[in-house]
């Protein structure tokens, strides 16, 4: 009976939050930043520059990690649904034209998850286990 | 100008060591090796030998965040076509009025075509170098002026923007055999683009005052058609001063990442009758596997001519062509690509006549760096 229970609880946390058990990484803004969540959608149109803005109207700073970061590669496939040839083009299109600029590359983890607590209009992804009370976490994946 | 692509790199290189955070250095580089399978058809001047320098070409640009509102961009170009002669194509400066508003100011691309933006990068694109018969008028790629480009975003995830630009281009043009001192006083534009999820659409409308100096003593081409034109009292009709140009330009594409599908539709009329109107469309798509890319397109040119005694002279200019191109593309890593290519290209009409059909084969390079 117990067990029956348990399992149903646990598939309905997977239905109600599909991943969020096995969130791997996690997308944060600064804990002062005051958007709560955000879709893919709206991550996406800020890490290609087609916005510079969050969804609540307020300035947006995307920040990647470094190139060699397994973090960017996951984040590159499971959210700008891009891989890094894809995204080089993509940039290609826009820096020889002067109508934007990749992000900011702010280093690993760590140094993105400080970053990001220090500045409200930043917006950057980490791995889940260094996500700590200085950032908002607005979307796992 | 040769001389001037050292000068600017020692000349970085002070501000690259003091302050390498403010300076960003981009280059691509496109190496291409065609050939005809006939010489009764021209296409990107390739012949039936092999050529290597018709389309091989580097390009450098250095950009520089002055202060927080202002910019400073700099591309340098070296084409095979031209000697590898150092050229800056684009040399501007950008000023952010807003997030989401800027001007720039200096020399700047003519936002002709869907692909102009990054017309010369090899590596934004499936193609070899996008098609010819579409994307043709090279020389004005350029003009020295100013744009205002406009960014917007919609609920429900549009984004956009409107790009208003006005200058003028004066310099020289030609098919490689022969030129001619062109001005374009003035010239400007509006392009409107839109983008939603994998879809894009852009609407542009164009205008110049064209002035192409002839010589009816001459013996370039132009010089002995309009001479003809004077003889049959026909002169001021087929006179290139002043000439009012406009263009229109409409296309739309959808990439998913792995699907891409495209249309591109472009109409051209002149005032004068020495140049004739034309329309221009081609549809493609590409599908991805992997790191590699197949590509198919159809691209179609056709002029059309006045009527009466002037069109009657025009039809013996009057052209017609359309090629279907074939590729693969190749992402050997994330900053170099491998292509090759087949065009089949039929001159359905040359100076009126019957033209001749052939085949260009052509294999590349492209490099980010």
């Amino acid at each position: 009976m117990i067990k029956r229970l348990i399992y149903t609880l646990l598939l309905s946390c997977s239905i109600m939050f599909p991943g969020s058990a096995f969130a791997e990484y996690a997308v944060i803004v600064s804990a002062s930043n005051g958007n709560a969540s955000m879709s893919s959608d709206d991550i996406s149109r800020i890490f290609l520059g087609k916005t510079s803005k969050f969804p609540n109207g307020s300035k947006a700073k995307p920040l990647d990690q470094s190139e060699d970061n397994p973090a960017r590669e996951s984040f590159n496939k499971a959210v700008l649904g891009k891989d890094s040839s894809q995204l080089k083009a993509y940039w290609s299109r826009l820096i020889f034209t002067g109508k934007g600029t990749p992000p900011k590359e702010a280093g690993d983890d760590t140094a993105v998850k400080s970053q990001v607590a220090g500045d409200t209009s930043a917006i950057g992804y980490v791995d889940a286990s260094v996500v700590d009370d200085s950032v908002t976490v607005v979307f796992s994946y | 100008m040769k001389k001037l692509l050292p000068l600017i790199v020692a000349g970085l290189s002070l501000p690259l060591t003091a302050a390498a955070n403010d300076l960003m250095i981009n280059g691509f580089m496109n190496v291409i090796a065609g050939v005809t399978d006939t010489d009764e058809i021209t296409s990107d001047g390739y012949d039936d030998t092999v050529s290597f320098d018709r389309q091989t070409m580097m390009g450098l640009q250095l950009y520089k965040q002055v202060n927080d509102k202002t910019s400073a961009t700099v591309q340098l170009v070296a084409r095979g076509y031209e000697d590898f002669d150092v050229k800056a194509s684009w040399l501007y400066f950008t000023y952010s009025i807003s997030d989401n508003l800027e001007v720039r100011m200096g020399r700047l691309r003519t936002p002709l075509y869907h692909y102009s933006d990054f017309l010369e990068v090899g590596y934004a694109y499936n193609w070899i170098s996008p098609p010819s018969i579409l994307y043709l008028q090279n020389e004005f790629s350029s003009f020295n002026g100013a744009d205002v480009t406009q960014r917007f975003s919609f609920d429900g995830g549009i984004d956009g923007s409107i790009q208003a630009y006005a200058g003028r281009f004066s310099g020289t043009t030609g098919n490689g055999v022969e030129t001619y001192e062109m001005d374009l006083k003035p010239t400007g534009g509006v392009v409107a683009t839109m983008t939603k999820a994998d879809f894009t659409v852009r609407a542009g409308a164009h205008y110049s005052n064209l002035t192409l100096a002839l010589d009816p003593t001459g013996s370039r081409g132009l010089d002995q058609y309009y001479a003809g034109a004077v003889f049959f009292g026909m002169g001021d009709d087929f006179l290139i001063e002043d000439s009012e140009t406009r263009y229109l330009q409409f296309s739309t594409t959808y990439d998913n990442g792995s699907t891409l599908l495209l249309a591109e539709w472009t109409s051209l009329t002149h005032e004068t009758a020495a140049l004739l109107d034309n329309q221009t469309w081609m549809i493609g798509g590409a599908q991805r596997f992997g790191d590699k890319t197949a590509h198919l397109t159809y691209v179609d040119y056709s002029e059309s001519t006045e009527s009466g005694m002037v069109g009657m002279y025009q039809a013996a200019a009057e052209k017609a062509e359309s090629s279907v191109i074939l590729g693969m593309r190749w992402d050997y890593d994330s900053s170099t690509a491998f292509k090759a290519e087949a065009e089949y290209n039929d001159e359905s009409k040359v100076s009126g006549a019957d033209g001749e059909a052939g085949t260009i084969y052509r294999v590349g390079m492209a490099l980010l760096f």
